[in-house]
């Protein structure tokens, strides 16, 4: 289906409600469904390879990625400085977010045949240089936002790959069907981004699962911090220990978990503890992380069964349904996934 | 301001949390009360009633916005980054500006 504005699992949401105060949108979004679509030309490339002997040449889709230049201004979506086969602009920020989309996009492709946010080869939308020193990078429901950072404590956030890719996997888990961004479903929305942020990275540079750092934002604090990353999946807690940052405040266990309202219910704090599940997932079953651990939590998040509300006991569970479906009850892939939840003291049947 | 007597001092605290970082940082300006009435009238031209939405996107900031006298908040607010626009965003700069530099800075 052509992606409209408003995604198809909301129109499918809103066309088979039966709330008489929603009965004028109901018919209007089944009009909708029933409409035929116009196809969309999908973006193709051809991508050669070696088998043993044999040269293989395929194609594939290939992404569309806009990178828009806000001037140091927070008017989106900014000037568009570099379109999908441009050469290199030179300003450092545009191709680094130009690069690292379609690094993400590989990702994405080849280790779950997901064709782009949307999985219908939507554009790649993102504007670099927003805001002035802006310390941050955001999704806004439709594109990716970098800042420059202010030269003091953030260097700049296009120079991590684990960062742009953590900002498209908001859009991915978006597009899915959403986790609501506050307590623990925002701490598995930041979750899910995260463990996309570390495996783009990984599959870029071919990196196992023991051999990986499982940092997500290394390069983008300045030299003067006293710290590596924004966070360590692998030790939730441990990526800084700064001077004027304070402490990384992230739990790695539920004996831990912290209860805040700030930061949306501490969506960044608690995100700790299934960040380091799938550490302890990835790890156990070893290789690439992507081909077992993160096919598990990519059907997961995309089997359409997933409530937007769900806490961290309903989400382990449906990991353990997503790893019986594709590997059967009695595999290592179900084994691990159980321990990697009672490793973090996540109880599966709590509230069952 | 209610129940704020004209000569009463009053402090206002911004705590902004949130974005990709999940890091916290705080600004806390006291008026001198020469200025009182600047800064009061940039109080009561925020709308503190109003209703929170809810956040879109992801990794924004998220704002808190209070207003104490002495011990007690006379004023609470809590908004999504969108929402610091208006009146909100000319409280939110001059309680950065007058905050004592160093608060959170490198």
């Amino acid at each position: 289906m052509t992606p409209g504005i408003v995604p198809p699992f909301l129109l499918d949401r809103l066309a088979s409600t039966d709330d008489p105060r929603l009965a004028r949108a109901a018919a209007a979004a089944r009009k909708t469904l029933a409409m035929p679509r116009p196809p969309r030309p999908t973006r193709r490339r051809l991508r050669l390879s070696i088998d043993g002997d044999a040269l293989v040449a395929e194609a594939v889709p290939a992404p569309d990625r806009v990178i828009s230049d806000a001037g140091n201004t927070e008017n989106l979506p900014g000037r568009r400085v570099r379109s999908e086969d441009e050469p290199a602009s030179g300003d450092s920020a545009v191709d680094e977010a130009y690069e690292g989309l379609g690094a993400t996009y590989d990702f994405f492709w080849d280790a779950f045949a997901r064709d782009g946010i949307d999985a219908a080869g939507g554009s790649l939308l993102a504007t670099v240089h927003f805001g002035d020193d802006y310390d941050n990078a955001f999704w806004n429901g439709e594109r990716m936002v970098f800042g420059d950072g202010d030269g003091d404590v953030f260097v700049g956030f296009t120079r991590s790959l684990s960062v742009i890719a953590h900002e498209l996997g908001h859009g991915v888990t978006e597009a899915a069907g959403g986790l609501e961004y506050q307590g623990q479903s925002g701490a598995l929305n930041e979750s899910l981004s995260d463990v996309f942020g570390a495996l783009a990275e990984q599959h870029h540079r071919g990196e196992r699962a023991d051999e990986a750092s499982w940092l997500i934002g290394a390069g983008i604090f300045a030299a003067a911090v006293q710290g590596e990353a924004l966070r360590s999946m692998k030790a939730p807690g441990t990526a800084y220990d700064d001077d004027v940052l304070g402490k990384d405040p992230q739990p790695g266990h539920m004996r831990d978990y912290v209860e805040t309202d700030d930061d949306n219910g501490g969506v960044h704090i608690n995100s700790g503890i299934p960040n380091r599940a799938f550490f302890l997932l990835a790890t156990a079953l070893g290789g690439f992380a992507w081909e077992r651990a993160g096919l598990i939590w990519y059907r997961t998040l995309t089997a359409g069964t997933l409530s937007p509300t769900a806490d961290f006991a309903a989400f382990a569970r449906a990991t353990l349904a997503a790893a019986t479906t594709e590997y059967g009850e009695e595999s290592e892939e179900v084994a691990a996934v159980r321990a990697a939840w009672a490793g973090v003291g996540v109880e599966e049947d709590a509230g069952s | 301001m209610p129940g704020a007597d004209s000569d009463e001092r009053f402090a206002i605290l911004v705590v902004r949390s949130g974005g990709i970082a999940g890091l916290s940082k705080q600004w806390r300006a006291e008026p001198d009360p020469d200025r009182a009435p600047h800064w009061r009238e940039l109080v009561e031209s925020c709308p503190w009633d109003a209703p929170p939405t809810p956040p879109s996107g992801a990794d924004r900031y998220q704002w808190r916005i209070e207003v104490h006298r002495g011990d007690t908040a006379v004023h609470r607010a809590r908004l999504s980054d969108a929402q610091v626009e208006g009146p909100w965003r000319s409280l939110v700069d001059e309680v950065r500006q007058a905050a004592s530099p160093g608060s959170g800075a490198r």
